[in-house]
């Protein structure tokens, strides 16, 4: 083995597919311009809400108990009121999700107050009907409506819904039985938020008279029932430390792993890639004419691990910067970071092997496909294992496929990264396997590329493959 | 001399294909060779072993007094038959990146490259991708691809096809310079034309098989055809007239005239002048023979007939395969 023509052939492999224009936009430039839009796009699917309802809710109160408060309940000003209460909820909890820096919970707030003057909430206007209105009738009326096509926007005149409290509703006729409840018609193709604004308040207007009516101060139950907890505190042995919420145990993991299979097929795509495109114009002979097999394949292997690691290292490094500009870099843990690179290697040798034996085998892109296909799937593993793995990181199903190579890289890396890492002995001992398998894939792949690159003609089957090893 | 490629009784299969049987071959430095034969001869075959990008299955072989090409690589070029290029780079840098894994320093390889490019008339398409040359053009930068390392021993595949006359000849030339500088060539073609204007030594392959290996002269001494192309006046018609001529075995009419094949123990110089004496000729003249006619006569034994018209017409079709490429 010569390094410099090892070198050569690397450098080239390496330049002719990092350093275009393809690359650089696809691998680099995109995923800049796809965090941009982010919040573009999710603030375009908060206005697109469609226009809210407006019109009539009857009210047949048979209990003749609910209706006074119900009303008050679904009184615009209320409703208004409690959007407005929601809209403050969901900037808090937007803020506590997701480790971020004041000035960014600021811009937060700014984009949930913008996208709350945009959102319509619905309006009723809300009629009991007297003691002796039938339910039947109301319903004949709103069936005559939906029938002439009156519209359900916009208009007050239309019946959204008729609510049928039963006259049990807020006091038990006898003790033995328990309350009664009520029935909602409604207008078809109603808004989820409208039916859901008129149930509850009709729910909550029925519980208001059973507590008055059984004496019970609501507001002192409700505060009875709230317990206050205080973010958990994990001591480690460092110290003190925020506990990890269920985004940090979850998402680290699986964008370690994601990281890592990204780097690793894109590295061993374009390596299928150049190789079936040096076999198919013929390049392949003239190269052979100045290197050996051998050294043209590990000058390629190593050409798109560079490629490939350039986009961990780019990746990793936008990872970080972003954690410290949400100043949470306490979610960083080296030693995650060290072993991404050594499972990336891992992993890229072992697919990169399977890429070069397909490459060599076939003549075009279309013949690589049905050998490619096993190896897709087998690459889709570890995203089913990920939520078995990532909620048991030390159960025996977590253990066993992550020493299963090529896939064990992928589980190896969601359970150190996980909150409860596997024992170091684990993490060396499979490392150890997988460096075997990544000899025993590279001594398959060298085989059957030498003997593959000067084959053309009918692109050979799994069993001409296993003849191709023995021959070499 | 030393030897620049040495082979003995190499055999190579491919499954239950025997493509190559049991070459004994000896070139020796300084020589210019041909290899030739039909089209699947083993020709290819032949060469790549040679290039050790196959290895035989038995036999012995040395290039450059090695035991394989692999460890002489840098010192020989190698032109394939199928042409091979990165379409996407410029053909500088696929210059320089063909010079550069052939084990040249990046310094002086620049002058060296434009240089080349300069003496096949393309001195000004280094900054272009290979994929805009026409494919006479690209034939061109991987022959510099294959030279460009000032090779002891120069191996071409089918250098000539897809060249118009006008290349070939430049092409032509460049291989006489090379050889007159002392490195070695050796040569394939398919056309039988071509080799007797380029080298001095032909091997010919049938079937896997050496059927001749000899200098071009020993090889028309040899297969002399013993036979004479007259066009007597009043045409083909005359062909029995000639048959009866004392030392003419048999007349065959061929395109307009007679080709007459003489008797045993015959001068032809002696022929000459009784065809002459017997009846008034246009045109008189010792048949050469051919590559053409000395394959077809080693394949077919000597014998005339259907299997030699045939295998002619295999030889024509392939010519004629090239020529339509050429022009």
């Amino acid at each position: 083995m010569n390094i410099s023509k090892i070198s050569r052939v690397a450098g080239r492999e390496f330049a002719s597919t990092a350093i275009t224009k393809g690359f650089i936009i696809g691998a680099l430039v995109l995923p800049a311009v796809i965090a941009a839009i982010m919040p573009l796009v999710i603030l375009l699917t908060m206005s697109a809400q469609p226009p809210a309802d407006t019109g009539t809710v009857y009210i047949l109160d048979r209990s003749a108990d609910v209706s006074e408060t119900l009303v008050d309940r679904l009184a615009p000003e209320a409703v208004e009121a409690r959007w407005k209460e929601r809209f403050d909820d969901v900037k808090e909890f937007a803020k506590n999700a997701i480790p971020m820096a004041d000035d960014q919970k600021d811009q937060i707030d700014q984009r949930i107050d913008q996208a709350s003057k945009t959102i319509r909430y619905p309006e009723f206007r809300v009629i009991p009907a007297g003691p002796d209105a039938s339910i039947e009738e109301l319903k004949a009326e709103m069936q005559d409506q939906v029938a002439s096509g009156a519209k359900g926007k916009g208009d007050l005149e239309t019946i959204l819904a008729i609510v049928d409290i039963d006259t049990d509703s807020t006091r038990k006729v006898n003790e033995e039985e328990g309350y009664g409840g009520f029935q909602v018609f409604l207008r078809p193709k109603l808004n989820d938020e409208t039916v859901s604004e008129i149930k509850d308040g009709v729910r909550w207007s029925i519980r208001q008279r059973r507590y008055e009516n059984a004496g019970i101060n609501r507001t002192q139950v409700l505060e009875i029932s709230d317990v206050d907890e205080r973010a958990s505190q994990e001591i480690t042995e460092e110290g003190e430390k925020k506990a990890s919420t269920g985004i940090t145990t979850f998402i680290i993991p699986v964008v370690s792993m994601i990281l890592l299979l990204i780097a690793s097929m894109t590295g061993g795509q374009y390596l299928l890639t150049t190789t079936i495109e040096e076999k198919s114009n013929r390049v392949v002979e003239v190269l052979l004419s100045a290197c050996s097999p051998m050294e043209l394949m590990t000058g390629k292997i190593i050409g798109q691990m560079c490629v490939g690691l350039s986009l961990l290292i780019v990746y990793s490094w936008l990872g970080i910067f972003a954690l410290f500009f949400m100043e949470r870099m306490d979610l960083i843990d080296w030693t995650t970071i060290v072993l991404i690179f050594v499972f990336f290697i891992l992993a890229y040798f072992m697919f990169a092997s399977l890429m070069a034996a397909i490459g060599s085998a076939v003549n075009d892109m279309r013949e690589a496909q049905s050998l490619m296909t096993p190896v897709i799937m087998m690459m889709m593993l570890p995203y089913f294992f990920f939520t078995p793995v990532i909620r048991a990181p030390n159960s025996m199903l977590s253990t066993i496929t992550s020493f299963i190579p090529p896939i064990s890289p992928f589980i190896m890396i969601m359970r150190v990264a996980s909150n409860d890492p596997p024992p170091v002995w684990q993490t060396g001992l499979v490392i150890l396997v997988n460096a075997v398998a990544v000899v025993v894939f590279l001594w398959f792949a060298a085989k059957v590329f030498r003997v593959g690159l000067l084959m053309f003609g009918k692109p050979p089957n799994l069993r001409t493959l296993i003849k191709w090893v023995r021959m070499a | 001399m030393s030897q620049a490629v040495s082979m003995q009784g190499v055999r190579k299969t491919f499954g239950s294909k025997v493509a190559v049987e049991g070459i004994d071959l000896s070139i020796p430095e300084g020589a210019i060779y041909g290899f030739i034969g039909p089209n699947g001869a083993g020709k290819t075959t032949t060469i790549r072993m040679i290039m050790s990008i196959l290895f035989p299955d038995r036999g012995e072989l040395s290039v450059l007094g090695k035991k394989s090409a692999v460890e002489s690589k840098d010192r020989i070029g190698y032109l394939p038959e199928e042409r091979g290029i990165y379409k996407k780079m410029k053909v500088g840098a696929f210059l320089m990146h063909m010079g550069r894994l052939k084990g040249l320093d990046r310094s002086g390889l620049k002058p060296r490259v434009m240089e080349w490019l300069d003496r096949v008339d393309l001195a000004d398409v280094h900054k272009k991708k290979c994929e805009e040359l026409s494919k006479g053009m690209q034939q061109k930068v991987q022959f510099i691809a294959s030279v460009l390392h000032d090779p002891d021993l120069i191996i071409l595949d089918e250098p000539f096809s897809g060249l118009d006359p006008v290349n070939m000849r430049l092409l032509r030339n460049l291989i006489d310079d090379e050889n007159k500088r002392g490195k070695t060539v050796i040569f394939s073609t398919h056309v039988m034309h071509q080799a007797e204007q380029n080298c001095d030594h032909v091997v010919m392959i049938h079937q896997g098989k050496k059927v001749l290996d000899d200098t071009l002269d020993d090889i028309r001494k040899r297969f002399d055809p013993r036979a004479l192309h007259v066009d007597p006046i009043g045409g083909v018609g005359r062909s029995h007239d000639v048959s009866v001529v004392p030392g003419v075995a048999h007349v065959t009419p061929i395109d307009g005239s007679l080709e007459v094949v003489l008797d045993e123990g015959i001068d032809p110089q002696q022929a000459m002048k009784s065809l002459l004496d017997a009846m008034p000729m246009n045109r008189v003249e010792i048949k050469r023979p051919t590559l053409e006619d000395v394959f077809i006569e080693i394949v077919t034994g000597g014998k005339r007939g259907a299997d030699a018209e045939q295998l002619r017409a295999e030889l024509l079709a392939g010519n004629t395969d090239d020529e339509e490429v050429e022009s």
